[in-house]
């Protein structure tokens, strides 16, 4: 409430309705009242000499209760504007002020920043939470197989950390070395951020030729964290199965006769429960693969091996 | 030295043959060494205009044009992957063709 200028409005009133007298009392009243930051003591006997006077210093006592004495700095606070003109000025510009639009684009900004980074989340949950529960298709499963050293290793060796799944062939032309050489690279992104959070998985579809050796020596060349699974034809068939993974290697083919194996290119992300999250593939460059990885690393709740 | 090297010179063609066999599996450089052979053979391919140099014109050509580059390659790369490689550029030239066929048909971009 904007005090300083009332007196001045004030005693102009009253001097077109009050007597003289009072008119004298109003205007040391009005004296007082805008001088009151030198507290003046001069009011109290102009005040006594003319008894009927009462409004305008009624008015101006309303205003001024006893703690301004002690208090300046309440009564500077009160005293915001300093002149009339400026009083009118922030009336003209209402409550707008630099402050408040540093305010409302801060909370705005804050807001759709908010909102963005949560839709964002929802959707990663929902990717990942989508082949969770019943009825839902289900890929992956247990499998017990053996790695590049010989030693057995089965679903259970993956649990508690996220993994990368991926099946291809030693003999395979052009697309697998490039996408394991890609895996390489994602793994050491994701490597860099979350280590241990990630197992590369590779998992030979053709059996017959990939014994555990030439996968050790294969797999060597790209990374020498990558674990190299291999089995029999029936235990790689029905891993394959499990990740719904279409393969087309003969099941007896002769020795000494070469071939292809046709199979699907995809990586398969699967979460520490050994529940598949999402399928990366040719059109995921490394670095936007291992920010999708990372992405749902860090969404993970429970525990990641470390 | 002479001897040597006989000795490691037929231990590589013998590495190199069981490759081009299939018997085992190339390493980084010996694929990288196929690609090579592979992406030349494509070259002299495209500046006859061959697509296909497995059958009809295509081949008649190629084995008149570009049979130093074929020899190559059938040399640094394992047999089937010579027949993958001639067929995947079959396929690859259809796939780019029906693309565009389809763009111009107007389909929408999944």
């Amino acid at each position: 409430m904007p005090l300083s200028f009332a007196p001045a409005t004030t005693s102009k009133m009253l001097r077109s309705i009050v007597p003289k007298c009072q008119q004298q009392a109003a205007a040391a009243a009005t004296r007082h009242c805008s001088s009151r930051r030198f507290l003046s003591t001069a009011t109290a006997q102009t005040q006594s000499s003319c008894r009927p006077m009462t409004t305008a210093s009624q008015r101006c006592l309303r205003s001024s209760p006893t703690s301004t004495y002690n208090n300046s700095a309440a009564y500077q606070r009160r005293y915001a504007h300093k002149t009339v003109e400026e009083a009118k000025s922030r009336y003209r510009t209402g409550p707008f002020s630099w402050k408040a639009g540093a305010l409302f684009v801060l909370t705005g900004g804050g807001l759709v920043w908010y909102f963005e980074f949560e839709k964002q989340r929802m959707q990663r949950k929902r990717v990942a939470e989508a082949t969770k529960g019943v009825g839902r298709p289900k890929v992956g499963g247990d499998f017990e197989l053996t790695d590049q050293n010989g030693k057995p290793f089965s679903s259970a060796d993956l649990k508690g950390r996220y993994s990368l799944v991926y099946f291809g062939f030693t003999h395979c032309p052009d697309i697998c070395p490039e996408e394991l050489d890609k895996m390489a690279q994602m793994f050491d992104l994701v490597q860099a951020e979350r280590p241990g959070a990630l197992v590369p998985v590779f998992v030979t579809c053709d059996p017959q030729r990939d014994d555990p050796a030439t996968l050790k020596t294969y797999l060597s060349e790209f990374h020498p964290s990558f674990v190299g699974l291999t089995g029999t034809y029936e235990q790689i068939k029905d891993m394959c199965k499990a990740y719904r993974v279409y393969f087309s290697t003969p099941r007896d083919a002769k020795p000494g006769v070469d071939y292809l194996v046709d199979h699907s290119i995809y990586f398969y992300l699967m979460d520490p429960e050994g529940d598949f999250v999402e399928a990366l593939g040719r059109q995921h460059s490394p670095d936007a693969a291992a920010k999708v990885i990372l992405d749902h690393v860090k969404d993970w709740r429970g525990r990641i091996k470390q | 030295m002479g001897i040597f090297d006989y000795f490691s010179s037929s231990a590589e063609s013998k590495r190199a043959e069981e490759v081009r066999k299939g018997a085992v599996a190339p390493d980084r450089s010996e694929r990288k060494r196929c690609w090579e052979a592979r992406d030349k053979f494509y070259g002299c391919l495209d500046k006859h205009n061959v697509i296909d140099s497995l059958n009809g014109d295509g081949k008649k050509t190629a084995e008149r044009e570009c049979a130093a580059e074929n020899k190559q390659f059938e040399q640094d790369c394992a047999a089937a992957w010579v027949t993958y490689f001639k067929k995947f550029r079959v396929a690859d030239y259809q796939k780019k063709k029906t693309f565009e066929r389809l763009e111009k048909e107007g389909a929408n971009k999944m």
